[in-house]
């Protein structure tokens, strides 16, 4: 109730200024399609539907989701190849960088929304893993040689490996199932399978309780959600007390030469690849529209603070192509 | 409530939004539940204001009425009530330290804390933790879930165990402060003798280096971590502080190059004494009480010397001088002509 009164506000802030962004008649609701002619704009109004951007075209809300849930339906099986060739192979470094400031303690719970391929919670997992060897290693290194009571713990403490690890939980959860079916046969493959968990579900209204998880990560994917705010809270919500939100996404480039660079990359470059290695060009012309269309860092910031989070920085990578927010739930 | 697993593979899309439906019903119905206990017993959790963040606050006031409905009979966490929303803006000026983090039934309601306050309960509550686990993040992460946070938000200090290193030498330069202070009200009072200058530092820099007694074990780690580079300017700060302090309450008014002399002095003498603390094993460390005697006892020594060389200097200088004059006076070289 609270959530439709809030919304009725800001539909209000929103519908004063007259601007291009107008909610769409009752026409396009019959005919589903996104375009509406001038005159009924002012209907509209009335009406109460809302468009947003789906890359640089203008969508009634609904569709926004069905039609990312087709992107990514499209480009599910060549994802992670398309990333490599896209970024040039950064794109390893940028999530290794989100994992480093992370820096999750054992026994820490992830939850990475959007999270499609699994490439964060791989990571996670074994970030965590290779802290505990190196814990276990200095351990080894200062204490006096063992007695043969512990000896034989850690001979049982193998066996039991699993159990241990599945202590540091990560879960994957995305809208789209061919992603997620993507990322498991990678987990598959890598030979992964203790601690990993994978859930369909939309980060607007995740299907878990409050107060679950230690750390929410999103990478890449908070843009393409039709209600950012609405994930906001949500990823409120399931955190703990003290739990860290954090968001890895393209942002604005800082540098005005670098800038006009990377447009020229992004415009040119990007669709073709899409299209030579995908087969799928207007895919990858959604992804960079969409990635102009998503708020500024410090507008993200401010988004982030309204949603209830605090203590949120953000840092860039890459002069700005890329931007790791983070907030903790105090 | 645990999670709820579900398979990926042949389930209709439906279904996962049957499943959130369900979740949005029990939550809805677990509001309702708590909007009654809500209203009786205003949650206490205090979250956190940051000066940013009061004013923003007060115009979601709706959605924390809510949250705060959905939270109050849950362990750990409430959201804001209407009553904490409104008075955000004056939270600045009052805001006091809170009693207990996981207080729910505190009738009291409008306590606040700022970011700045919880992380120093968080590095205090570490501080339990040193012995066990040194000066890491890992004591941090433990201090952090006995308040009933989650471990991540060690993610909040980004200089890791150089916050807690230099929250705890923050925290015992303004106990031995308000101990100084108090012996010198006492002072005021009459109820207690004033000290010599030398017994006074002696005892000022007992108390302080006593402090660090309950961590010696780990001591050499914190002081390590001090040196790093990107530490070395607020360690500085807090030793400077701290030296000026002592010397202040000495009754040290002095305004030439005697207060750079004696804060150097004091400064040479509190880190060679630390140092040989560390090392030290005797009962209650006597040979380090005996070691700070000495130095001190130097240093006033030094200073007296110092004195007595300068009145001898004058009193030759003068000697010299007036032998020069009757030598000239002698040989006739003293008259106008």
């Amino acid at each position: 109730m609270a959530v439709y009164l809030r919304r009725l506000v800001r539909r209000v802030v929103r519908l004063s200024p007259a601007d291009c962004g107008v909610p769409a008649a009752a026409f396009s609701r019959l005919s589903g399609r996104c375009w509406t002619p001038p005159s009924c704009r002012r209907f509209s109004q009335e009406t109460g539907e809302k468009n947003t951007h789906f890359g640089f075209e203008s969508v009634p809300e609904e569709e926004k989701a069905k039609k990312v849930y087709g992107v990514f339906e499209n480009v599910a099986q060549k994802y992670d190849i398309m990333n490599d060739a896209m970024s040039l192979g950064i794109h390893r470094l940028w999530k290794d960088a989100l994992l480093h400031v992370m820096h999750p303690q054992p026994g820490t719970r992830l939850l990475d929304v959007a999270g499609g391929t699994g490439d964060i919670a791989l990571r996670f997992l074994d970030y965590v893993q290779s802290q505990k060897e190196r814990q276990t290693r200095r351990l080894a290194r200062t204490t006096q040689s063992p007695s043969w009571q512990d000896i034989s713990d850690n001979y049982s403490g193998q066996e039991d490996g699993e159990v241990v690890e599945a202590e540091c939980r990560a879960v994957v959860c995305d809208i789209n199932k061919e992603m997620l079916k993507v990322g498991k046969e990678k987990a598959d493959n890598m030979g992964v399978s203790a601690g990993l968990s994978w859930v369909v579900g939309d980060a607007e209204e995740l299907p878990f309780d409050d107060n679950q998880f230690d750390i929410y990560t999103v990478a890449f994917g908070i843009r393409n959600v039709t209600h950012i705010e609405k994930a906001l809270q949500e990823a409120l919500r399931v955190l703990k007390p003290g739990g860290r939100f954090m968001c890895l996404e393209f942002s604005k480039v800082t540098n005005p030469v670098l800038a006009k660079l990377y447009d020229a990359y992004s415009f040119q470059v990007i669709p073709v690849l899409g299209e030579v290695i995908a087969g799928d060009w207007k895919s990858y012309q959604y992804l960079v529209e969409s990635i102009r269309k998503f708020p500024a860092q410090d507008e993200f910031k401010e988004m982030m603070e309204d949603a209830g989070f605090f203590c949120v920085q953000y840092h860039n990578l890459t002069a700005g192509v890329v931007s790791l927010h983070s907030g903790f739930k105090l | 409530m645990a999670i709820n697993r579900l398979e990926t593979q042949g389930r209709k899309r439906k279904k996962t939004s049957n499943m959130a439906a369900l979740f949005r019903a029990l939550r809805a119905g677990r509001a309702l539940r708590g909007l009654g206990s809500g209203l009786a017993a205003p949650a206490a959790k205090p979250p956190c204001v940051s000066l940013k963040t009061g004013f923003h606050r007060t115009a979601f006031i709706l959605q924390d009425e809510s949250k705060s409905s959905k939270h109050s009979d849950q362990d750990l966490t409430a959201g804001t009530t209407l009553k904490d929303s409104i008075s955000n803006p004056d939270a600045e000026e009052s805001s006091r330290p809170n009693t207990s983090y996981q207080d729910q039934t505190d009738e009291d309601g409008e306590q606040y804390e700022s970011e700045e306050q919880l992380q120093a309960r968080i590095l205090g509550a570490a501080l339990e933790f040193v012995p066990q686990h040194g000066w890491t993040i890992e004591a941090i992460a433990t201090g952090a879930e006995t308040l009933g946070l989650s471990s991540a938000s060690t993610g909040m200090f980004y200089n890791g165990a150089g916050d807690l290193v230099l929250h705890f030498v923050a925290q015992c330069n303004s106990q031995l402060a308000e101990i100084l202070a108090e012996q010198h009200k006492q002072v005021q009072l009459g109820q207690a003798e004033p000290k010599k200058t030398a017994d006074f530092l002696r005892d000022a820099v007992e108390t302080r280096l006593r402090m660090h007694i309950p961590y010696i074990e780990t001591w050499p780690q914190a002081m390590s971590i001090l040196l790093l580079p990107h530490n070395i300017p607020e360690a500085l700060k807090h030793l400077s502080t701290l030296v000026d302090d002592i010397w202040y309450h000495a009754g040290d008014r002095s305004t030439d190059m005697n207060w750079y002399r004696k804060r150097a002095a004091l400064t040479g003498i509190f880190n060679t004494t630390e140092l040989v603390m560390l090392q030290d094993s005797s009962p209650d460390f006597q040979d380090t009480w005996l070691f700070l005697d000495n130095r001190i006892q130097d240093a006033v020594n030094m200073a007296t010397s110092v004195e007595q060389v300068q009145s001898t200097g004058e009193a030759v200088v003068q000697g010299l001088m007036g032998a020069a004059l009757t030598l000239k006076n002698l040989t006739g070289m003293n008259q106008r002509r």
